[in-house]
């Protein structure tokens, strides 16, 4: 069933622990990169940190699942985000994505939500915050499913 | 003690709209499963998120003299990446500013497939950080106040 959104709506969401081999490994996929302050503890103290912290695009990749899930296609296919990252995250933490619809705008005759999104973590401080816009949610997953939209 | 220096520093003559340069690779089918297996998202439409395409255009050239902790994002998708397909990237640099004492870049990459295909425009909003000082030292402090 489609979900229906009006301002104010809730979107679902699930909650992640982030492992420090997540965030090694997180350095390896898609681009290899060297040792740095996400995944080498030497390297993180070098740079002023006290540990290792996850990558910003960690939580990005969350946002991302968030909006998947609930907008589908309606996010894929011409989704925007602003995000800023406001709080370390790391190893052991864990974090749980949001987004709460803010308005709801016609574009060319089809409605744009915009999103406050945002990441919290197990104190229930905000990691990472900012503003999404997304089109029409539906099921279709077309990126899955080898159509293209 | 501010961190904007009266003397110049690399940020200062790095030009807005300087051309970055374009990049290659071929999104595999593996980079896209193992993404996948690593963010705990089967159907992960974006893999490219751990590419960090704007982040690799900008160290190929500034590598020896800055780094740029990742402060921000902003990020647009239009198709996503098809696996076996060759992607290609070109950066810029999209704007400089000063806030609150503090340097910033913005670094825009746009990626399309081998098709001509769009795929995505991301920014990279990036604390500029001469190699002399540690990378983090600043929002560490920050962060641990």
């Amino acid at each position: 069933m489609v979900p229906v959104f009006q301002v104010g709506s809730n979107l679902s969401t699930f909650t992640r622990e982030i492992s420090f081999e997540d965030m090694v490994e997180f350095e390896q996929v898609v681009w290899a990169r060297d040792a740095n302050a996400h995944n080498d503890a030497e390297v993180a103290k070098r740079d002023g940190l006290v540990k290792p912290l996850a990558s910003g695009q960690t939580q990005m990749a969350l946002l991302h699942e968030l909006l998947e899930k609930s907008f589908g296609d309606g996010w894929v296919y011409g989704g925007k985000i602003s995000v800023r990252y406001i709080r370390p995250v790391y190893a052991g933490d864990r974090l749980t994505p949001h987004g709460v619809v803010s308005a709801i705008n016609a574009e060319n005759g089809a409605p744009q939500f915009v999103l406050d999104v945002w990441c919290e973590n197990q104190d229930g401080q905000k990691t990472a915050a900012g503003t999404a816009h997304v089109g029409q949610p539906t099921q279709k997953m077309s990126w899955i499913e080898g159509a293209q939209a | 003690m501010s961190e904007v220096s009266s003397e110049r520093d690399v940020w200062d003559d790095i030009p807005v709209g300087e051309d970055l340069g374009t990049l290659e690779y071929v999104l595999t089918e593996k980079m896209v499963s193992d993404y996948r297996r690593v963010v705990g998202n089967p159907n992960a439409a974006y893999p490219t998120v751990a590419a960090r395409h704007p982040a690799n255009l900008f160290y190929r050239k500034y590598r020896p003299v800055m780094r740029l902790p990742n402060m921000g994002q902003d990020s647009e998708y239009f198709n996503p990446p098809v696996a076996g397909k060759k992607i290609i990237v070109s950066a810029k640099i999209h704007d400089k500013y000063i806030r609150r004492e503090k340097k910033y870049l913005v670094v825009e990459a746009k990626a399309i497939d081998e098709d001509g295909r769009l795929i995505e425009t991301s920014r990279l909003i990036g604390l500029a950080r001469p190699n002399s000082i540690p990378a983090f030292e600043v929002v560490a402090k920050k962060w641990e106040a």
